[in-house]
């Protein structure tokens, strides 16, 4: 049981970005992946999501067994995986109550009648600081960058996926909302379920971790994982920023 | 997936005539002023002879609209095909205004037919025959609901100042055509500061096996400060040709909301044009869901006559199959310090085509006018066609106008973000489409007539063989 990316290379519009990814994810485990802009740690995400734009060249993302590439976006929902986007579309015209009731019967068809969701659904709201009125809101349609995060923290909360690949959720938010955010994943963790859900945090800045903190650092640079280790190594990028590592990464390539 | 609306089925009442063949020649023309002379009070005329001859010329010399050029027959105005119509001119008696015959409910589990219960009166008419009710057809005594013949007869001092002055026989070739075979209709009369609260209901039902040729034209007619809601339907049909005229003359400080359901028969071809006049400080907002017909002709004038004066238009249209519908939203800023607001959303699958023109008009001294008019369209299939065709003809310096339109089809981020949900592809299209149409559907009064316009719009998805 594993999320388990091997040797994944991804183009876009002809140019290679990723150049060779090999990343192993196990259940209710909290992997960072850092690395500076442009070094593509979105086509990451994008990629394993099963986004159009972004074209497998070679590799595979296999989610406890079960090979993703190839499958459409909702199949790999259906399988387990989710992304929260660092820009999420505005749907408008689908209210949030509409469009995650909607996806919950999609990702799990068997469960929980309409009393419990809203049930389940008011609770998150809770932790979230998230005013009901929310619910008939359209979604992402004149959403605050904050609420645009809060809504992707619902959703995850609502859908509890096995694998969720949590896309620069952190920038543009202020202080308070990296706290929801923060709240909303370690609620999460801390259900029966949402113990089992692992984390693939791509972030920029080590400063979500504070909330979330990770079991494995992970490196990026330039399309490939350079260098993993602990949450120490979040504290180095704090310190000594990426130029140094890239310096080092450079040396031993030499 | 929900079921597709069942239309109750409903066959058609007796009428005391024989029904004429119809055909807009001058021997029909003849023939029907023959039938009315012959059924006299029975009959739904509210025209004389000589305004039907009149008319008539007008029809032969009027051009005709554009229509859908280079199209099949079918959509070619000048080559409208009408065999075996069916005209008359009737009415027949009912225990009861049968107004769930034409069930506003798509769900045929539904306990009662949904807007049957919440009405303040209404006519009901099959084809050209009006359903009369021993009792009232208004459930305030202060207001008038009754067929336009019998308005015609009783009512002649209210009917008189409005009926022709809004929309007129000669202003185009179907408005002619309209008054030259008018054999059905209503008259609805809110006083002085009466409030109407529940929709007054004119339904046009239509038996399947019945190619009718009706020729509806209602008049409404609101005072001073009076206000109402007046929810004009038509439904089934086969292969009806409906044309008519509605006329609304909007009272000063009066509100009056009209929504127009139009879900006609697959066949059917549905012409009608629509004015209204507002005088000072006077509301009026049209509501319009054209769904239905193979080929739908949709004429929507406001002329804001005084200041004050305000004019919205909602409207939507949705075309599959080889549907056509064209609608114009037409405003006239007659004078200054008036307001409109205009929106629009249309979309189009398979081979379905449409054209949506609007116009604003704003006079040379109609200073301190603001109007605004917004369409989008949506496209859901490479054979789908909608044009869209503003115009802003404005006279006055000092006036505030807004227009924007959008052409498109569905956004691949907002249908990945979806789908990156587990939403499969066509309940993530089903789902963008039906929001598409949301800003237009949440003006519409009343949650029930909100949740039956979408329930008809998913129905059309479903029934569309391309959504893409």
């Amino acid at each position: 049981m594993s999320l388990e990316i091997s040797g994944l290379r991804v183009a876009v519009e002809e140019k290679e970005i990723l150049r060779g990814i090999d990343l192993v994810v196990e259940p209710g485990k909290v992997h960072a992946l850092m690395g500076p802009n442009g070094s593509g740690k979105s086509t990451l995400a994008f990629s394993m999501s099963g986004h159009p734009n972004y074209h497998v060249l070679a590799g595979s993302v296999k989610l406890d067994g079960e090979e993703l590439i190839g499958l459409p976006p909702d199949k790999r929902a259906k399988a387990g995986l989710f992304l929260s986007f660092q820009y999420p579309a505005a749907i408008p015209g689908v209210s949030v109550a509409n469009f995650i009731r909607t996806a919950r019967m999609a990702v799990n068809p068997d469960d929980l009648p309409p009393a419990k969701f809203r049930k389940m659904i008011f609770e998150q709201l809770d932790v979230l600081d998230m005013d009901p009125a929310f619910l008939s809101r359209y979604v992402n349609d004149g959403f605050s960058g904050g609420e645009k995060k809060r809504l992707e923290m619902l959703q995850l909360a609502m859908l509890c996926p096995k694998y969720a690949v949590l896309d620069e959720t952190d920038s543009g938010l202020d202080v308070d909302a990296l706290q929801s955010v923060g709240r909303s994943v370690n609620a999460l963790r801390a259900t029966e379920a949402g113990a089992k859900t692992a984390f693939l945090i791509i972030t920029h800045y080590p400063r979500i971790l504070a909330y979330i903190p990770a079991d494995v650092v992970h490196i990026m640079m330039d399309g490939r994982i350079v260098k993993t280790g602990g949450p120490e190594l979040a504290n180095q990028i704090e310190r000594e920023g990426y130029d140094k590592i890239r310096d080092e990464v450079a040396s031993s390539v030499a | 997936m929900r079921s597709r609306a069942a239309l109750p089925s409903i066959t058609a009442p007796p009428t005391s005539h024989a029904p004429l063949p119809f055909a807009p020649t001058a021997e029909t023309l003849e023939a029907a002023i023959a039938y009315i002379g012959q059924a006299g009070a029975a009959s739904g005329s509210a025209v004389t002879a000589a305004e039907r001859r009149g008319a008539f010329a007008a029809y032969g010399s009027l051009p005709v609209p554009g229509g859908f050029p280079g199209r099949s027959w079918r959509y070619n105005y000048a080559k409208l095909p009408f065999e075996d119509l069916r005209w008359s001119s009737g009415r027949q008696s009912v225990a009861t205004i049968p107004f769930g015959a034409l069930s506003a409910s798509a769900d045929p589990d539904a306990d009662a037919p949904a807007l049957a219960t919440e009405n303040a009166g209404g006519l009901v008419h099959f084809g050209a025959t009006l359903l009369e009710p021993p009792g009232p057809t208004a459930a305030d005594k202060r207001v008038i609901v009754t067929s336009l013949a019998a308005a015609r007869r009783d009512h002649a001092a209210l009917l008189a100042p409005v009926i022709d002055t809004i929309v007129q026989p000669g202003d185009d070739r179907f408005a002619a055509l309209a008054t030259a075979f008018q054999n059905c209709g209503a008259f609805v009369y809110v006083p002085d500061g009466v409030v109407v609260d529940a929709p007054i209901q004119l339904l046009f039902v239509n038996g399947e096996a019945d190619a009718a040729a009706v020729f509806p034209h209602i008049v409404l007619v609101l005072g001073a400060g009076a206000r109402a809601t007046v929810l004009e339907r038509h439904a089934g049909g086969g292969d009806a040709f409906i044309c008519g005229v509605v006329e609304a003359h909007v009272g000063p400080g009066a509100q009056l909301d009209v929504v127009t359901v139009q879900r006609a028969d697959v066949e059917a071809r549905v012409f009608m044009r629509r004015g209204a006049r507002c005088e000072r400080d006077a509301t009026m907002r049209w509501h319009l869901a054209e769904l239905g017909g193979a080929l739908a002709r949709s004429v929507v004038t406001t002329t804001l006559a005084d200041t004050g004066a305000r004019g919205e238009a909602a409207a939507l249209f949705f075309t599959g199959a080889t549907q056509h519908v064209e609608l114009t939203v037409h405003t006239e800023h007659a004078v200054g310090q008036t307001t409109s607001n205009t929106v629009v959303r249309s979309a189009a699958t398979d081979h379905g085509q449409g054209r949506f023109f609007g116009n604003i008009a704003i006079r040379k001294q109609s200073h301190g006018s603001d109007a605004s008019l917004r369409d989008d369209v949506l496209l859901l299939s490479k054979a789908a066609h909608i044009d869209s065709i503003p115009a802003l003809e404005i006279a006055a310096n000092d006036v505030k106008a807004f227009h924007g339109a959008t052409v498109g089809s569905v956004d691949e981020e907002q249908l990945f973000y979806a789908r990156s949900r587990g939403i499969g592809r066509a309940d993530a299209l089903r789902m963008i489409a039906l929001g598409f149409f949301e800003p237009v559907i949440s003006r519409f009064p009343g949650e029930r007539l909100r949740d039956e316009i979408r329930t008809a719009l998913d129905d059309k998805i479903d029934a569309a063989t391309e959504i893409d």
